[in-house]
């Protein structure tokens, strides 16, 4: 305890009583936040506080990445020009193709009276903050409930799946990654159709859950989402598998992934917003 | 620097650390930068809580926690508690405290920072989940370096007269 004459903090109760105080409020924190969710509206306070700061902290690196683009060699981006045409007509060609098969798809379902999927609506982000990945690996959006995003809806970018929206606030947006632990993500191998489990496993890793012992699955082997969850749209692709090992212990293979996303390199991502589906009883046909 | 004959400016000078504190987090850190970033907010709670200890108060530990909790998208009081026993540790040893240089200063410091993460730790462990690995051990370091630059700077800008300023 601090010796009389030096307590600087107390009028009526010591250092201690006072410690004691305020970690007992930390704990009902704690608990009301974890169990009962009650400091959502706290959460939403501090997001709509801190926004205007995130987005003046990274004015000076956004000024200096378009001044770096404004210097860049004419030649180069002539050339980058060049490759970029040679692509979009690439993707023209499939788009078409693409095109022709959804409408085949449309008539076949029609024909077989199964259900339209839902449409599918691509919101933009900026990734505007990464947090400490101790617990939980989140990023943070600049886009939110403004923007239509809930709880629960898929973010992916140009090479695969990021995560998923965790907590949305006015303007904000927390997405947790692939990565984090206690994610779950159904998925299948891109080769075989095997379906699984991929869950974080911390530290940028993710690995494969529940495969049996004699599975035909290897290094290099690419997983995509199945969307049997129906959080996931199917076939966006997650990981590859790094290393497949056997254990003595467990009748099941351990299957280590790495996430394709780079996270360091992304700066924007893509919100999956499908609209809600309505599932309404068939109509006796005549 | 006698503190009662100033102490609005004293109010904007703690004030001004801690809003800059707050706004150096603000900055997209990615990558090993952000693996070693260090607690800017709770070495200016700490330093305040050394040097101006009437001024400073579990609340005010309390309220700039619940800022790191959001920040780092952890469970609201993960962080607030912590920081509430560092400042507790740093007021129950801040005569000894005061009677070091810079560099043991820090070493000094340097138990104080490791448990505010190890309550940290142990909160996150207790309500989430277990954290992956060791690394949020990496700040207290670089925390604890950017204590000893702090107290050199201003022991070079003042002379030594930090001792006398409480």
């Amino acid at each position: 305890m601090a010796t009389p004459g030096q307590l600087m903090f107390a009028r009526r109760l010591g250092p201690t009583a006072r410690l004691f105080i305020w970690l007992l409020v930390g704990v009902s924190c704690v608990v009301a936040d974890s169990h009962y969710h009650a400091l959502d509206g706290l959460r939403s306070g501090f997001s709509l506080l801190l926004r205007p700061m995130r987005v003046a902290m990274r004015a000076p690196g956004d000024v200096a990445s378009e001044l770096g683009g404004f210097l860049v060699r004419h030649r180069q981006l002539q050339r980058e020009r060049d490759a970029l045409l040679v692509e979009r007509a690439r993707l023209a060609v499939s788009a078409n193709a693409a095109r022709e098969l959804a409408r085949e798809n449309t008539e076949l379902r029609a024909l077989l009276q199964l259900q339209n999927r839902p449409g599918q609506q691509i919101v933009h982000a900026a990734l505007l903050y990464k947090g400490h990945d101790w617990f939980a690996q989140r990023i943070t959006l600049d886009e939110g409930a403004g923007a239509g995003l809930r709880s629960g809806l898929p973010v992916v970018d140009a090479s695969g799946l990021v995560g998923q929206v965790s907590r949305v606030y006015p303007k904000a947006s927390d997405v947790m990654l692939v990565s984090s632990p206690q994610q779950l993500t159904p998925v299948f191998v891109e080769r075989t159709g095997q379906r699984g489990l991929a869950a974080g496993s911390g530290q940028g890793q993710m690995e494969l859950r529940y495969m049996p012992a004699q599975t035909d699955i290897r290094p290099g082997d690419r997983l995509l989402t199945s969307g049997i969850d129906r959080v996931y749209p199917a076939g966006i692709p997650v990981a590859n598998v790094t290393r497949v090992s056997r254990s003595q212990s467990s009748p099941y293979l351990r299957v280590e992934c790495l996430p394709l996303v780079g996270l360091d390199r992304s700066r924007a991502v893509l919100v999956l917003v499908s609209e809600p589906q309505i599932t309404r009883p068939q109509e006796p046909r005549p | 620097m006698n503190t009662a004959t100033q102490p609005a400016g004293s109010w904007r000078r703690i004030l001004g650390t801690l809003v800059l504190a707050v706004l150096l987090e603000q900055l997209p850190w990615s990558g090993w930068m952000l693996a070693i970033r260090p607690d800017f907010v709770l070495v200016g709670l700490l330093f305040w809580t050394l040097h101006q200890p009437a001024r400073m108060g579990f609340g005010i530990a309390f309220f700039l926690g619940l800022v790191a909790d959001f920040q780092d998208g952890a469970v609201f009081g993960q962080h607030a508690m912590a920081y509430v026993v560092g400042a507790y540790l740093v007021l129950y040893l801040r005569l000894r405290l005061l009677q070091f240089e810079p560099l043991r200063q820090a070493m000094q410091l340097f138990p104080v920072l490791l448990s505010v993460q190890l309550v940290v730790l142990l909160i996150g462990w207790l309500a989430v989940n277990p954290p992956a690995g060791l690394a949020m051990l990496l700040p207290v370091l670089s925390s604890t370096v950017l204590w000893y630059g702090i107290a050199g700077f201003l022991r070079v800008l003042h002379g030594k007269g930090m001792q006398d300023r409480a």
